[in-house]
């Protein structure tokens, strides 16, 4: 019931964090373009985010924040432009180096994309299984980060046995048992109600707390306003405008 | 600072192959129907080729079989020539490279493999040792029975023509049969071979459709394995492992299904007067001929049933597994 009072309240406010002028931003994005059958997607994207940061990357359906994700994850190559990522070109990785790339980056979706035939605790374990981790290390990272996300009564549950917020928790909790630096966050409350929407935000603030950085793709205004960081806005590939503390303005 | 690294090491990759051989099994036994239908479409597989394999080997050595049949006898009247003229040419002929035994029988001999003979016993009965009208001859055996004109054509020159007619010849008169049931066999031979191999890429097709649908229904799960940044050797492990394992299973039910259907036949044999007792003519055990093979058809199976499996399986991955 609490939850549901609380629901719309903004967020404890964070100081904006300044770079200094030698560090080496977390992402850039220098004049990328993304095409499509020679469609863009992405046009002329140019921007840097510093460790730290909480970016909502915001716009409408088609405005290409699914792109932009997908060049940051590299299912994507720019067409044009080059990105960033800890002072790296992405398109300097080679292609055995990708799937190390991805262990540092954590990525949530709108569909969860759960094993269904898996548990909570299985979902979260294989992410570090299929990466060779050690069995105890293994054991010890997976129940930590079910702690962090508030699901240990549900760790032996299967999916369908859990509400829209439990999955996506399981879905951040697994994005987080790597420990990543950044965490991407692709319009992870679309397929939520209110309630369940206010809880993954807390959790990701609270996340962004601990040191993550975040990037949350998303065009549920209440979910922008109420987080009041920085808020890049795109528009037909385009990005519109770039503001800190800013709230969702089309 | 997120520094990209590759993180794999020594350590972990034992761990690794052991997880990838659990997912693989994991994901064989959990997908039951649908590995039973990989499975029983690769056993059909194998069985088309261990048939068409065993088919080869089986018609090869009957044709050998029945060419080694293939001698050549040399009749001699007995009013013209002498035994000792008879002995004297076989041992002449033994000389000859081509010729790999000669035993001469006498009238005694020929009434005993007369006695012998699968005919009515009121033909035979006329034929006695005091009135025997059955000739002397020279059985000859060469190394090869390709050579057997030029043995013929050795004995007509080398000795005078009253010694020997030419339409005593047993040669002239079987060389046709026997050249058209080799030629039969050659055929029937290359005809299984053709069949066998045309069921057997319908065959191969097949298991390729099966085993998309097994990776297409896990195509989540793939898609969630490299994003949590599995590297591509280890998604495709579980695959590769599975694929091992219809090769594996396909190979036992194949083996067990040979035996029997074998067993039964060789069982079946006795006193078969059907298509069957053709074996029984070439005095060929089935069973024993298949156990004799055993070792060749099994390795041969796993071989095939593997590296399908694998090949297979690595095909139908690669585009779940472009960056």
């Amino acid at each position: 019931m609490d939850d549901v009072l609380r629901v719309g309240n903004p967020l404890p406010a964070t100081p904006i964090k300044k770079p200094t002028d030698t560090e080496i931003p977390l992402i850039e994005f220098q004049h990328v373009t993304k095409e499509y059958a020679h469609r863009p997607a992405v046009r002329d994207v140019t921007f840097k985010i510093y460790e730290g940061e909480f970016v909502c990357l915001v716009g409408q359906s088609g405005a290409g924040k699914t792109t932009l994700i997908k060049l940051l994850t590299k299912q994507e190559n720019p067409s044009h432009g080059s990105i960033f990522v800890a002072g790296r070109q992405l398109s300097d990785l080679r292609n055995r180096e990708v799937p190390a790339y991805r262990r540092k980056i954590g990525v949530v979706f709108q569909d969860f994309k759960l094993l269904p035939q898996k548990t909570v605790w299985e979902n979260i374990a294989f992410a570090l299984e299929v990466c060779g981790v050690p069995k105890e290390d293994v054991t010890r990272r997976t129940d930590k980060v079910i702690d962090l996300v508030n699901l240990g009564r549900k760790k032996k549950s299967y999916p369908e046995e859990l509400s829209g917020g439990e999955r996506q928790r399981v879905a951040i909790a697994r994005g987080l048992v790597h420990s990543p630096k950044l965490l991407i966050a692709d319009e992870p409350t679309g397929n939520l109600d209110p309630v369940n929407t206010w809880e993954i935000v807390e959790l990701l603030y609270r996340i962004h707390q601990r040191g993550t950085t975040i990037i949350l793709a998303t065009h549920n205004r209440g979910v922008v306003d109420r987080i009041q960081k920085r808020v890049i806005l795109m528009k037909g590939g385009k990005i519109v405008s770039d503001q800190h503390g800013g709230k969702y303005v089309i | 600072m997120l520094a990209i690294n590759t993180g794999a090491n020594m350590s972990s990759s034992w761990q690794s192959l052991t997880r990838i051989f659990k997912l693989g099994w994991n994901n064989f036994w959990r997908n039951r129907w649908l590995t039973l239908g990989a499975t029983l479409l690769m056993t059909l597989t194998l069985t088309m080729i261990s048939v068409s394999l065993l088919m080869t080997f089986l018609l090869r050595d009957t044709a050998a079989n029945i060419r080694s049949k293939i001698d050549l006898t040399i009749y001699f009247r007995d009013d013209a020539v002498a035994d000792a003229q008879i002995t004297d040419l076989g041992n002449r002929l033994k000389t000859a490279a081509n010729v790999a035994s000669v035993h001469f029988i006498n009238k005694t001999e020929a009434l005993q493999i007369w006695n012998r003979l699968p005919i009515n016993e009121n033909i035979k009965k006329p034929v006695t040792a005091t009135n025997n009208p059955l000739p002397r001859s020279l059985a000859i055996k060469t190394t090869n029975p390709d050579t057997i004109p030029t043995v013929v054509t050795e004995v007509q020159t080398a000795d005078t023509g009253h010694l020997i007619c030419s339409e005593c010849v047993s040669y002239t008169q079987n060389k046709d049969t026997v050249n058209r049931l080799v030629s039969v066999t050659r055929f029937v031979q290359l005809g299984g071979l053709g069949l066998s191999l045309f069921f057997g890429i319908i065959a191969i097709f097949n298991v390729l459709n099966i085993i998309k649908i097994t990776i297409t229904a896990r195509a989540d799960e793939i898609e969630i394995m490299r994003f949590v940044g599995a590297s591509n050797a280890f998604v495709r492990g579980p695959f590769v492992v599975e694929g091992i394992m219809y090769g594996l299973f396909a190979t036992i039910i194949t083996t067990l299904f040979l035996v029997i259907v074998a067993a039964l036949a060789s069982h079946s044999l006795h006193g078969s007067t059907g298509a069957l007792a053709f074996f029984q003519l070439i005095n060929i055990d089935l069973f024993q001929y298949l156990m004799n093979h055993f070792w060749v058809l099994v390795v041969s199976q796993l071989a095939i049933g593997m590296l399908l499996g694998i090949v297979v399986s690595l095909f139908s991955l690669r585009r779940y597994l472009r960056a």
